[in-house]
């Protein structure tokens, strides 16, 4: 099915266009060109709104607008109606035409409400006999559904900005349900599998009537098959929290290449400055401790020729004996009193005694200048004595000040460059993203751990529910009045197995043409041709691209990579669909690279050899890299301006 | 024995030099008020000036002294007097010493405006290491 034009009235910034898509027989190209808000958004909105009832890739300032035109808001009068309108003319592959149309109806309250009154939707057709046949709702939904299914539109209608994060966001699961619907396999399992799987169900429901035993071994399967069930539910839930868990955290991953961890950044910060004030602290007190040394050894080296003088004086009167003994003289008169010595404990004798006596008279007649000297002997002496060890003192601690200082210097130095590495960012933003990977990372190992439990528990209740199984159909067996239905079972039962084997191989089917036309178109498109090796499809629908090193790379491709890889893979979806789709795709290069828009835009002119291509550019997007390939080839261009007023878009054929 | 001063006295005057807030964060802070005499008295030696009182203001009780700090003192007198009975005048002693710290913190004072703060200590070191050459 082809687009060929969209008729569009009073649909939000348009009042009345028409873009009709031109074809040429070597490609069927048209691109739009506008800046944002002229509506080229939302003529993927009008085409969603016309086909599906609704607007997926609305902005929130068109939100917050009505769906009729504003233009012609204001120049409606109150009580009266008005009618949006979009068509969407298409031809089927076998060249006949098809119309869909959904017209809303609105009436302008006052100034301020306008009602919306109700929808039509309707689908014109031309029969085999050329008479033209019109149908409204589910009807035409169902030519709809014939057309691009709404489950699956997401890989036929585009938005580019969204493209690059493709893998991250569509999980396995999701894949795998879009292509068992885009392979018409939901069929199989709707409504062969299903309507077998009721048959047998009446079936032994009769049996069971027929017989309590058989009734009691059925409710007994019910419940087995209801818990198997849940379980199935439960483990595919964790399945694909495990799988969102994953992607999120690869999408953390990718906004945290080359941004600092601000959280480990600051904690060091904080070791640091915890060990500043430390060192700080250390070197005050060291610095205390020197002025405390200069001060009291300045005092003495300062009066060094003093002291110096005053212990020459003494030493010569100690020589000349002219001072008395170093002797305290209350001890002596103590010593006489006791009449003990006070050193060995012995009782004084006569000579000792006279001796004694003999000191105390020195000290007793010396006059008070010499007992002035004999207090001065020793503390000179440690004065002097002092003073030798004064230098080693003021260097070693002089030494340890350094060392602190040096310290500071470094803790500031690594202070500033921490500074430096987290100046520019938002801090705030990144210790976000830093939590939020964390957090993803904890839902992630839970989930697995859930999901081992779950295995386990699957199996025993799969185990179960096989027993339960065995134990029905020997009950039905082994009773004779039910023997006619147990044949009926028997081959509804086979035949539901014929059809899950045949679902189970389509789908391998399936995957391994989507895998292989994945590859195809990949390998065909891609730029840098040495680069990768392969494209691995998994069971469960996970992709890899394998780098020619060996490893998978898809997390580490730029986004022009991952955006061409997503491309080649939907187009290998509509290969394999057979839903003969256009592809439209919003601002297909806004997130790829100048260097790589060139090699897109030949992508793009190829895929367009292929199906037919709409695309809608920015006219930032659409730079020389850009226009050199697509002004060539491009079978329609268009642009797209507003109004002065801003109410209404126009649109140019260029 | 001649009378025994019960305390050492500065120049009313100088009072507010030891309390200045420089000369305090600079060598004096958590030094006693007789650690202090001591070393303005140092200073006034070692720069050999000596400054009579005005009006005499009791700065720390001799009691307060212990045998190190009198034979600093003493070693003063001694040094000056060039007489060993000066020892025995106790008044006399104090007296050379409160006119030498009378000078001293005046110098210390002078010292430590002029110069940049903290650069006291640096100065000290560099002169106690030319003392210790000379020795």
């Amino acid at each position: 099915m082809r687009i060929e034009r969209v008729v569009l009235r009073n649909y939000r910034q348009f009042q009345k266009i028409m873009v009709s898509f031109h074809k040429r027989p070597d490609t069927d190209l048209n691109y739009i060109i506008g800046t944002n808000g002229t509506g080229k958004t939302n003529l993927l909105n009008a085409l969603n709104w016309c086909l599906y009832g609704d607007e997926p890739h609305l902005s929130k300032d068109s939100q917050r607008l009505p769906l009729l035109n504003l233009r012609v808001v204001e120049r409606t009068d109150i009580g009266q109606e008005r009618e949006v309108a979009v068509e969407v003319w298409a031809k089927t592959f076998q060249g006949k035409p098809i119309t869909f149309c959904r017209k809303s109806k609105f009436r302008k309250q006052d100034e301020r409400e306008i009602t919306h009154l109700g929808n039509v939707f309707e689908v014109m057709y031309e029969d085999d006999r050329g008479n033209t046949i019109i149908v409204t709702d589910d009807a035409a939904g169902m030519w709809v559904e014939r057309f691009v299914p709404k489950s699956i539109r997401e890989f036929f209608f585009f938005d580019g900005e969204r493209l690059d994060n493709y893998f991250k966001e569509a999980t396995r699961q999701n894949i795998r349900h879009a292509v068992f619907q885009i392979s018409q396999l939901d069929l199989l399992e709707n409504r062969v599998e299903r309507k077998l799987q009721d048959i047998i169900d009446e079936i032994t429901r009769e049996a069971g009537r027929m017989s309590p035993k058989i009734k009691e071994a059925r409710a007994k399967l019910k419940q087995d098959q209801g818990s198997f069930k849940e379980l199935e539910t439960r483990v595919g839930e964790c399945l694909k929290q495990i799988e969102i868990a994953k992607n999120m955290i690869n999408d953390y991953n990718d906004k945290l290449i080359d941004v600092p961890d601000v959280e480990d950044l600051e904690n060091k910060k904080s070791s640091l400055e915890f060990e500043f004030n430390n060192t700080r602290e250390l070197l005050l007190k060291k610095e205390n401790e020197k002025n405390k040394i200069l001060l009291e050894y300045g005092t003495i080296l300062m009066l060094w020729d003093a002291i110096k003088k005053a212990n020459e004086i003494i030493i010569e009167k100690r020589q000349n004996q002219e001072i008395p003994p170093p002797i305290n003289k209350s001890y002596i008169d103590e010593l006489l009193q006791n009449d003990i010595c006070s050193v060995c404990g012995r009782q004084l004798d006569d000579d000792s005694r006279k001796q004694v006596q003999k000191l105390l008279s020195e000290v007793e007649h010396s006059s008070e200048s010499n007992n002035r000297f004999v207090q001065m002997e020793y503390p000179l002496s440690e004065y002097i004595k002092m003073v030798t060890e004064y230098e080693d003192k003021v260097s070693m601690i002089t030494r340890d000040i350094s060392i602190h200082n040096k310290r500071l210097t470094s803790i500031e130095n690594d202070k500033n460059q921490i500074d430096k590495q987290m100046a520019g960012y938002d801090k705030e933003l990144i210790r976000n993203w830093y939590q939020e990977r964390a957090k993803y990372e904890n839902l992630r190992d839970e989930n697995q751990q859930l999901f081992g439990r779950l295995e386990l528990m699957l199996k025993n209740a799969r185990d179960e529910l096989e027993k339960s199984q065995k134990d029905l159909d020997n009950e039905i067996k082994k009773d004779k009045k039910v023997k006619h239905l147990y044949k009926k079972i028997s081959f509804c039962e086979r035949a539901l197995k014929v059809a899950g084997t045949t679902r189970d191989k389509m789908m391998q089917e399936t995957r391994d043409r989507i895998e292989a036309e994945t590859k195809k178109y990949f390998f065909k498109l891609v730029w840098k041709k040495e680069t990768f090796s392969n494209i691995i499809i998994s069971d469960d629908y996970g992709i890899s691209l394998i780098h020619t090193m060996g490893y998978d790379c898809l997390g580490s491709v730029s986004a022009g990579e991952r955006e061409l890889l997503a491309l080649s893979f939907t187009l290998a979806l509509h290969h394999a669909s057979g839903f003969d789709a256009p592809i439209f795709i919003d601002t297909p290069v806004a997130r790829i690279s100048d260097v790589n828009r060139e090699n897109f835009a030949k992508v793009l002119c190829e895929v367009s050899t292929l199906k037919q291509t709409v695309l809608f550019f920015t006219p930032d997007e659409y730079s020389f890299a850009i226009s050199r390939y697509l002004d060539g080839r491009a079978s329609g261009r268009y642009q797209l301006k507003l109004s002065e007023d801003e109410r209404v878009a126009i649109l140019e054929e260029l | 024995m001649g009378r025994v001063p019960d305390r050492l006295a500065i120049d009313k005057s100088d009072r507010a030099l030891y309390d200045n807030d420089i000369i305090q964060n600079e060598i004096f802070e958590g030094k006693t008020r007789k650690e202090q005499f001591l070393f303005a008295m140092s200073i006034g030696f070692r720069n050999g000036v000596r400054s009579p009182l005005n009006v005499g203001d009791g700065f720390f009780l001799s009691k307060d002294m212990r045998s190190e700090d009198e034979a600093l003192i003493d070693s003063l007198a001694l040094f000056i007097s060039e007489s060993e009975d000066t020892l025995s005048d106790r008044e006399e002693v104090f007296k050379i010493a409160e006119e030498y710290a009378h000078a001293g913190i005046k110098i210390l004072f002078d010292d430590i405006t002029s110069m940049q703060p903290g650069s006291y200590n640096k100065k000290l070191e560099v002169e106690l290491a030319s003392i210790i050459e000379d020795l």
